[in-house]
């Protein structure tokens, strides 16, 4: 029955896409701003003709609803176009760009849940001590600290002061690594290559932290507040009285319905990672879609901004149907 | 059902999101130039009769890798595929053009040994002999007819989708090339081109051979090119590794040291982000840097291990002013406005000093800019006294200029970039009782299309000039409206004379170098007397390098050319 529920959702998803490819289309045309005249206007030496033969290649000059038209024709056939600066096909373009963006995702995903998880417990089971007050404070600071900023702070400290971690990039010059999967780290341990993974891992690191902070800040408060919550409920009072160690009290009774509200917490902060990915992305010269996709959009290029943000969408549907799914599990009152 | 509703609510709200958190961090790619310090090695050397013999070793070094941190994305490796600098800049350290421009602006023979104007439509360049490409080919007549017929011709790229190069443009009047011999070709124009030689520097020659067995696409995977070095791995978002091509034929003979470059290794790592590349600078992760943001320049003047170059840019910078709306339709106000402002003074505490006033539309270093005009120069009195004859006048002594009861009012438009420079402007015509205050527009592309409707009053700004002609920069910015588009491509000033018009197309065509330069003082003249902008200043471009590198200076043309250049250490 469950799995066929998750066929059911994963169907669901085509409509919700179809839905996201329009908005995307009508949005970017509808922000004032020319590609074409980005691309060449400030050029000396470009001729009219020129930007009319510009114009035609990408199909500007036609009325709207033709062009998209057009958009919706190719991208049923998974041809997404191609990008107008860079001259490739833009399924191309975000295939090579994002591995790095996934890999940095999980190593925010990975710091942040690192991070919070064991500060939102304890700060609830030791409510007002010591822990609590500095953790609840870390968090209220990783919440207010933009992203850029503290990744700037990060590399002064780190990287220029101490030099015990790169400024920029994914991997060392020079640090040879057979590609699989495009994400170095796991790739560095598929092929068992020491020296690429300390290269890569070095390299993760600040951008991981950058990105995982505000995430880790948010899980950690909420994961405190629901725990708060189910421990003062009568199910926990009796475990306790039952005779129950206190630790699994909290991990096996408590821990596990206090989750509900912090994995969806998890499952919403998946499209904050991918939204602050392309601030850090810039910050730490980080070869990922995120960048792409920001220079895209002030370019107004049109194919690669709907194309990276259907790939958005989908990660996010599919990260949301996860934490669906994962509900069912934590609760079996709780159907797809 | 728990998700569905919530489903459609966050994607909405993610590409909400997408857009917003895009208006956080604008890349803006820039130019650069630079100066020639020389370090001095003292070997000492003993012997057993003379104690000390100090040898001074002054001098070109073999070795080394250079690692340099770009501000924006190369686009391609296809040299007749892109129209951005930072493409160029990558680019040209592995192929050659038949001509190049030295940093300070000077058009040089490259792969050409000579070039000969044959009658004012015909140009034939005979090749030097004895250039190879990274794959041991043989450059000759072959190649570079078929690297310019890629370019001229209608739909030649065939990859992704056929479609014409984005440098047509640059050499517009050429029609045909012809291969007179092995090493001779001709070039026939349609007309008449002046600016000929300038534009050829932006053309690299590219194998035919090689290019026709992989193709467009498989030439971008593996360029093979003529430059000083030759492609090695890398991506275009990430970086791009390079290694010496030994058997370099040597480039331009006036541009010192000839012959195969003395780095080892090149990387162009992209680094957008402008603390970011200062940080890994200051880390040694990378030994040159481009376009350092005026507020970083103290904090790496104070690093024994960096040297901050700066050089003048291609971009004068001015405030354009509606001159079809009230105040700015009375040229006095204008006027009044270039007397009011103190740009020398804005210049030295905004930019630290880095550039030089500007007399009129051109950069002093454009090749036809008028060296008779002289900057207006900061009078408050004279602008007080020109607003007074246009009619304003603090009439109720409330400290502001007004006319007819209500006050000299305005708003001055700016991208980020500009937002010190404008406020610096501002504050000065505030203290002489204008109102003037400044809007930051985070993305230009829809500010612009604003201006060119006439809708804004003002805007500070720069226009760039590459070429070091006025043809394709002077036209954008002064040349009245063409109909059905504006004010054109970027006369955000609305400004139209029809004799400047007459003079900017008679200049486009003239050949004769005195004429021209007829021509374009007497539009620059015009454009002077009737001020559609307060004149500021040519700012420099800034970049910053290890103190370790030498013979490398800031080009005019904002290019980063490693084949002359060495580590000292």
């Amino acid at each position: 029955m469950r799995t066929v529920k998750i066929l059911e959702r994963i169907l669901a998803v085509i409509p919700i896409m179809f839905g996201v490819a329009i908005v995307v289309f009508l949005f970017m045309r509808m922000t004032p701003g020319d590609p074409v005249d980005i691309m060449m206007g400030e050029a000396g030496y470009v001729s009219e003709g020129e930007i009319e033969n510009l114009r035609r290649e990408f199909n500007l000059d036609k009325p709207l609803h033709i062009q998209l038209y057009l958009f919706l024709a190719d991208a049923i056939r998974g041809d997404l176009g191609n990008s107008y600066a860079r001259r490739a096909p833009v399924s191309e373009l975000i295939a090579e760009r994002l591995p790095a963006t996934i890999e940095l995702a999980l190593g925010a995903l990975f710091v942040g849940l690192v991070v919070s998880v064991p500060i939102g417990i304890i700060s609830a089971v030791k409510q007002y001590s010591a822990i609590d007050r500095i953790g609840m404070a870390g968090a209220f600071l990783g919440v207010s600290m933009p992203s850029f900023w503290l990744g700037i702070l990060l590399m002064l400290l780190f990287s220029v002061r101490l030099q015990w971690l790169p400024v920029a990039g994914r991997i060392d010059y020079g640090v040879e690594l057979r590609t699989v999967t495009g994400m170095y780290v796991l790739d560095s341990i598929l092929t068992g290559n020491k020296a690429a993974l300390i290269s890569s891992l070095s390299h993760l690191v600040l951008p991981s932290i950058s990105l995982g902070a505000a995430m880790a800040a948010t899980v950690a408060r909420i994961l405190r507040s629901s725990m708060l919550e189910v421990l003062r409920q009568d199910y926990v009072t009796l475990a306790r009285a039952k005779g129950l160690v206190e630790s699994l009290v909290v991990l096996k009774h408590a821990l596990r319905n206090a989750l509900i509200p912090t994995i969806t917490v998890v499952g919403l902060q998946v499209g904050v990672l991918l939204g602050g990915n392309m601030i850090v992305e810039t910050v730490f010269g980080w070869p990922g879609l995120g960048r792409l996709v920001v220079q895209s959009i002030f370019a107004r290029h049109f194919p690669l901004v709907q194309g990276a943000v259907m790939v958005y969408a989908f990660v996010f549907v599919m990260a949301n149907l996860m934490v669906d799914v994962l509900y069912t599990y934590l609760n079996p009152k709780i159907t797809l | 059902m728990i998700g569905n509703k919530r489903l459609a609510s966050t994607l909405v709200t993610a590409v909400i999101l997408l857009m917003v958190i895009a208006a956080c961090a604008p890349p803006a790619p820039e130019v650069v130039e630079v100066t020639v310090p020389v370090e001095v090695e003292v070997e000492v050397e003993t012997t057993v009769e003379v104690p000390v013999t100090v040898t001074p070793v002054v001098g070109p070094q073999p070795g080394g890798t250079m690692v340099i941190g770009l501000s924006a994305e190369i686009m391609t490796l296809d040299p007749a595929d892109y129209r951005d600098t930072t493409t160029e800049t990558v680019i040209r350290n592995m192929f050659d053009g038949l001509v190049t421009r030295s940093s300070d602006g000077r058009v040089l023979l490259q792969l050409a040994e000579s070039a000969t104007l044959i009658d004012g439509v015909t140009w034939e360049f005979v090749l030097k002999k004895g250039v190879t490409f990274h794959n041991g080919e043989d450059l000759t007549a072959e190649d570079v007819k078929f690297t310019f017929d890629r370019i001229i011709t209608e739909n030649a790229i065939e990859y992704p989708e056929p479609h014409t190069s984005p440098r047509k443009g640059l050499i517009g009047p050429v029609e045909s090339v012809e291969i007179v011999d092995d090493y001779t070709v001709r070039l026939y124009l349609s007309a008449p081109f002046p600016a000929a030689m300038q534009m050829l520097v932006h053309q690299q020659i590219v194998p035919k051979d090689y290019f026709e067995q992989v193709g467009t696409e498989g030439f971008i995977e593996a360029p093979v090119g003529c430059g000083p070095f030759k492609f090695v791995e890398g991506s275009l978002g990430d970086q791009i590794v390079m290694e010496r091509f030994d058997d370099y034929y040597g480039g331009a003979d006036e541009l010192p040291p000839v012959g195969p470059p003395l780095l080892d290794r090149v990387i162009f790592r992209i680094l957008p982000e402008a603390s970011t590349r200062v940080s890994a600078l200051r880390a040694g992760e990378v030994n040159i840097i481009q376009s350092v943001p005026s507020h970083m320049i103290p904090v790496l003047a104070t690093n024994a291990s960096v040297r901050v170059a700066s050089g003048p840019s291609t971009r004068p910078a001015w405030m354009e002013m509606n001159v079809n709306q009230p105040p700015f339709d009375d040229v006095r106000v204008r006027l009044a406005m270039n007397y009011a402002v103190d740009a020398e003074t804005i210049l030295d505490t905004v930019l630290g000093g880095l550039g030089v006033v500007i007399a009129g539309p051109l950069s002093p270093y454009n090749n036809f800019a008028d060296p008779t005009l002289e900057p207006y120069g900061y009078d408050p009195d004279k602008a007080l006294e020109l607003l007074a004859e246009a009619g304003w006048t603090d009439s109720d002594e409330d400290g502001f200029l007004d006319q007819d009861g209500e006050i000299f009012t305005f708003v001055i438009d700016v991208r980020p970039t500009s937002k010190p420079r404008a406020e610096g402007l501002a504050g000065q015509l505030q203290e002489l009782g204008i109102d003037a205050t400044v809007r930051v527009w985070g993305d230009y592309s829809v500010l612009k299309p604003l201006m060119l409707d006439g809708e804004r009053t003002a805007y500070v700004g720069d226009w760039g000039d590459s070429a070091f002609d006025p043809v394709g920069h002077f036209e954008a910015k002064w040349h009245s409206r063409v109909e059905g588009t504006g004010n054109g491509r970027g006369n955000f000033s609305g400004y139209s004379n029809p004799r400047v018009d007459e003079l900017v197309a008679a200049g486009e065509i003239e050949a004769d170098v005195e004429r021209r330069h007829e021509l374009y003082n007497e539009a620059q003249q015009l454009v002077y007397e009737e001020a559609p902008a307060v004149f500021l200043f040519l700012p420099d471009i800034v970049e910053a390098s290890s103190a370790s590198v030498q013979n490398w200076t800031v080009a005019a043309d904002g290019r980063l050319n490693m084949h002359d250049v060495w580590f000292s250490e």
